[in-house]
C-alpha cells in the first residue's frame, strides 16, 4: 500500500480520539541548533476541518488491526474497515514533513493492539525515540499509552513524550465491561497512576529526567451507553483529583460504519458535549464541583450553559455587589469570566464600577444584568422570577443547537 | 492644530511623544502623519524640547502595551496612544486599564494584533524549494496587522538551522539558518518566489485533512470563526474546504469514515488464540 493510501486509512482511524492539545510543554527552542522544532507551553492549532475541530498535531494510528474488539470503536477486530500499518520511518517522515511545512506542532500516535500490549507499547515509543535522538524533534509528542503495557515501558515513553494518555472510555466499569470486554478499569487506572507517579518524581527531584511535562489526559465517550452527566462529571471530578490530569475531553459518540447491536445507531445532541465541556471548564478553572453543577441525577440543561444554571438554582446568593463582592464570587456571575473578574477587581482599586465598565469589559450584559448591583445599577424585581428568566436567557431550541 | 511628522515607526513616534509630553502639548492639539513630507504651515519641531524639559516617567509595561496596540492597522493609530500616554503622564493611570473608554480600545487593538501575530504562527504555510541556492522553505502570507517583523522570530525557533523566507504584500523576512533578515517594502522576487512554489509533496497534507475531517459532525459556524475565510486562499487545504462541507451535507453525515477510506475492502480480524 502507498504511503498516501496508509495515511487517509490512519488518520480515519484515529480521529475519533477528540483530543488535539499541544499545550503544555516546557519551552524548546531549535534556534541555532541541529534538529527541528519548538515549544513554548502555547498550543497552535495551524487548521480546522469543517467539523470545527483544531488540527493541531498529526494524529495517526501506527496500526489499526487490532486484536481488542470495543464495540465503539470503528477498529474493533470484528469491523469490517480497511486495515493498514505504518512502518516507524513513515511515521517519523511524515511528522517532519508537515512540521516544515508548519502544518502541525507535533504528533499525536496512538495504535491499534497488536500481539501484546508490551509489544504494541514498544513501537510506539520507538517513533518517540527516533524523532528524538535521531531527528532532534524538540515539537510536541503526545503518546497514548496502553494501559496492560510495562510500568518500564511507560517511563520510557515519558521521557520522549510531552502528553501521555491513557482513556478511560466510558464513564462507568460497567459499561466498560458490556462494551470494551479486553478492557479493565484496574489496569487503565493502574496506568494513570504509574504516569502520576512519574510526573510526581521528576517534579520533586531536581536532576530527575523530565517525564511527560504537559502531564496527562484521558477521554470519555458520551452516548455510547446510557450513563447521565451527573455520573460522568463525578467521574471526571475523582480523575482530576486522584491523577491529576490536566484533561478530561469528552467525545459524543460517533456513529460508525457497520455498528454493532450493543450501541447506539444515533449520535447524542452534540449540544451535550459542549455542555459537558463549559461543566468541566468550570470545574477546572472556577472553582466549581461536580456536586454544584448537577446536584441529583440527570444530565447538564441544553436551553442554558451550566453557570447560567447554577445561578438560576442559588437566588439566594445574587444580585452580588461588584464593588463589593470576592472576586471568585464574581467569577461565578453568569456572562462574567474569570479574567473580567479580575478586571473588575483592577478597576475597583481606582473608581467605583458603574454599568458601563462592564459593555468596555464586553461581558455578556444580558446574562450578567438580572445578577449583578454596580455603583448606579440593581436589578429590577418585576420579571425576575426564575423560570420566566430561564426562558428569557436560554440558547434557543436544543434541536436548532445540535446542528443535525 | 499642529501636525506632527514622523517616520511612521514606533521608535518614531516614542520620540516624537516625549518631546510633546515635554511641552505639555495635550492631545486634542495634535494631528499625526507618519510618512509624507511636511506640510506648508506645519510648526517645526524644536530640537531642544526633547533634552530640556522635565524627565518623564512612564511604566514600562505601558510602553510594551502601546507598542502592542501600534501595531494595529488603522488611520487613527497614533493618536489614541498619545492620549493613553498624556493621560497616564498626568497621573490617571485608568487610561490603561481594560474598563475606560482609551483602556478598552487599546486592550482590543492589542487583542487583535495578538490574534493576527497567531493566525501568522498556525495558519502560514511553507513549501519546500528543493533546487537554488536560496531558502529551502518559502511561505506567502497576507497579514491583517503590522505584525510580522514582531512575530516571524517564533519561525527561527521552529525551524533550527532550516532557512526560509516569509514574503507579504508589504514586507518580507528571511532566515539563513543564522540571522534573520527584515525589508520593507517586499522585493518583487521575494514575493514571486513565495506566490508560484510549485509543491508536488502537498498532496499528503490535503490528504490527511480529508481525513482527519469527521463528516458526521459537520459544524460550519465554529470552524469559520476559528480559521477565517480571508485565510482560505493561502492554505493548501483551503481548497478542500468547501467540497469537503458539500459532500457531508449530502449525506455523509451517516457516520464519520471519510469516503476515500470507505471506499476501500475491509478486514475483519481473527480472534488469536491466547
Amino acid at each position: 500500500m502507498q504511503l498516501i493510501d496508509k495515511l487517509s486509512v490512519l488518520a480515519d482511524a484515529a480521529k475519533y480520539d477528540v483530543s488535539c492539545a499541544s499545550s503544555g510543554a516546557p519551552k524548546r527552542s531549535s534556534k541555532g541548533k541541529r534538529g527541528l522544532g519548538a515549544t513554548n507551553g502555547m498550543g497552535i492549532c495551524h487548521s480546522f476541518t469543517p467539523d470545527g475541530r483544531c488540527v493541531s498535531l498529526l494524529k495517526i494510528l501506527l496500526t489499526n488491526f487490532c486484536l481488542y474488539d470495543c464495540q465503539y470503536c470503528v477498529n474493533r477486530r470484528s469491523s469490517d474497515v480497511p486495515r493498514a500499518r505504518f512502518t516507524s520511518e513513515e511515521v517519523v517522515e511524515l511528522t517532519l514533513d508537515f512540521y516544515r511545512r508548519n502544518c502541525i506542532s507535533g504528533l499525536f500516535l496512538s495504535s491499534g493492539i497488536i500481539r501484546s500490549a508490551d509489544y504494541t507499547m514498544e513501537q510506539l515509543v520507538r517513533v518517540a525515540r527516533l524523532l528524538r535522538d535521531e531527528h532532534e524533534f524538540r515539537g510536541y509528542i503526545h503518546l497514548k499509552t496502553i494501559p496492560d503495557a510495562d510500568p518500564l515501558l511507560i517511563a520510557e515513553a515519558g521521557r520522549y513524550a510531552d502528553r501521555l494518555s491513557v482513556n478511560i472510555e466510558l464513564p462507568t466499569e460497567t459499561s466498560l465491561i458490556r462494551l470494551a470486554p479486553e478492557k479493565q478499569v484496574l489496569t487503565i487506572k493502574q496506568a494513570m497512576h504509574t504516569i502520576h507517579q512519574g510526573e510526581a518524581e521528576a517534579s520533586t527531584e531536581k536532576r530527575a529526567p523530565r517525564f511527560a511535562p504537559a502531564g496527562q489526559s484521558t477521554q470519555m465517550i458520551v452516548g455510547a451507553d446510557d450513563t447521565d452527566d451527573r455520573t460522568i462529571l463525578h467521574t471526571a471530578q475523582s480523575l482530576y483529583g486522584d491523577y491529576r490530569l490536566r484533561r478530561v475531553y469528552y467525545s459524543a459518540f460517533s456513529p460508525i460504519p457497520h455498528s454493532p447491536k450493543t450501541v447506539p445507531f444515533a449520535a447524542p445532541p452534540l449540544l451535550r458535549e459542549h455542555r459537558l465541556y463549559q461543566a468541566d471548564f468550570l470545574m477546572r478553572g472556577y472553582g466549581f464541583s461536580a456536586g454544584e453543577l448537577l446536584s441529583g441525577p440527570g444530565n447538564l440543561a441544553l436551553d442554558v450553559d451550566p453557570k447560567l444554571a447554577w445561578a438560576l438554582a442559588n437566588r439566594e446568593h445574587f444580585p452580588i455587589d461588584l464593588n463589593r463582592a470576592e472576586p471568585t464570587m464574581i467569577a461565578r456571575v453568569p456572562g462574567i469570566g474569570v479574567l473580567s473578574a479580575k478586571r473588575l477587581v483592577d478597576l475597583r482599586r481606582h473608581k467605583r464600577i458603574r454599568f458601563e465598565d462592564l459593555t468596555r469589559l464586553r461581558c455578556s450584559l444580558e446574562k450578567a444584568k438580572p445578577f449583578i448591583v454596580t455603583q448606579d445599577y440593581r436589578p429590577s424585581l418585576a420579571g425576575q422570577e426564575s423560570a420566566a428568566l430561564r426562558q428569557h436567557l436560554s440558547d434557543g431550541t436544543p434541536t436548532q443547537m445540535a446542528l443535525w | 492644530m499642529r501636525t506632527v511628522h514622523f517616520d511612521g515607526s514606533f521608535q518614531g513616534w516614542r520620540d516624537a511623544a516625549r518631546a510633546l509630553l515635554q511641552e505639555r502639548i495635550a492631545p486634542h492639539e495634535l494631528n499625526w502623519a507618519s510618512g509624507g513630507d511636511a506640510g506648508l504651515f506645519d510648526e517645526p519641531m524644536s530640537a531642544s524640547a526633547a533634552t530640556d524639559g522635565p524627565r518623564i516617567r512612564i511604566p514600562r509595561q505601558l510602553l510594551e502595551e502601546l507598542e502592542m496596540a501600534a501595531r494595529f492597522r488603522t488611520d487613527q493609530r497614533w493618536s489614541l496612544l498619545y492620549r493613553v500616554l498624556w493621560r497616564v503622564a498626568q497621573g490617571d493611570a485608568s487610561a490603561r486599564m481594560a474598563g475606560d473608554v482609551d483602556g478598552s480600545e487599546l486592550h482590543s487593538r492589542i487583542k487583535v494584533v495578538r490574534r493576527e501575530a497567531h493566525h501568522l504562527h498556525a495558519f502560514l504555510r511553507f513549501s519546500p524549494l528543493e533546487s537554488g541556492d536560496g531558502p529551502r522553505h518559502v511561505a506567502w502570507f497576507e497579514p491583517a496587522h503590522d505584525v510580522l517583523p514582531w512575530a516571524a522570530g517564533h519561525f527561527a525557533e521552529r525551524m533550527g538551522e532550516n532557512s526560509w523566507l516569509i514574503a507579504t504584500p508589504e514586507e518580507g523576512v528571511c532566515w539563513d539558518g543564522q540571522e534573520l533578515y527584515y525589508t520593507r517594502p517586499c522585493p518583487p522576487q521575494w514575493q514571486q518566489l513565495a506566490q508560484n512554489a510549485a509543491d508536488p509533496g502537498g498532496e499528503l497534507w490535503k490528504t490527511y485533512y480529508e481525513s482527519t475531517f469527521n463528516p458526521a459532525r459537520l459544524n460550519r459556524s465554529v470552524m469559520e470563526s476559528n480559521l477565517p475565510v480571508r485565510f482560505w486562499k493561502n492554505l493548501p487545504e483551503g481548497m478542500l474546504i468547501p467540497e469537503l462541507m458539500s459532500r457531508a451535507r449530502a449525506g455523509a453525515q451517516r457516520d464519520g469514515q471519510a469516503e476515500r477510506v470507505a471506499g476501500r475492502h475491509g478486514k475483519r480480524i481473527g480472534r488469536q488464540p491466547g
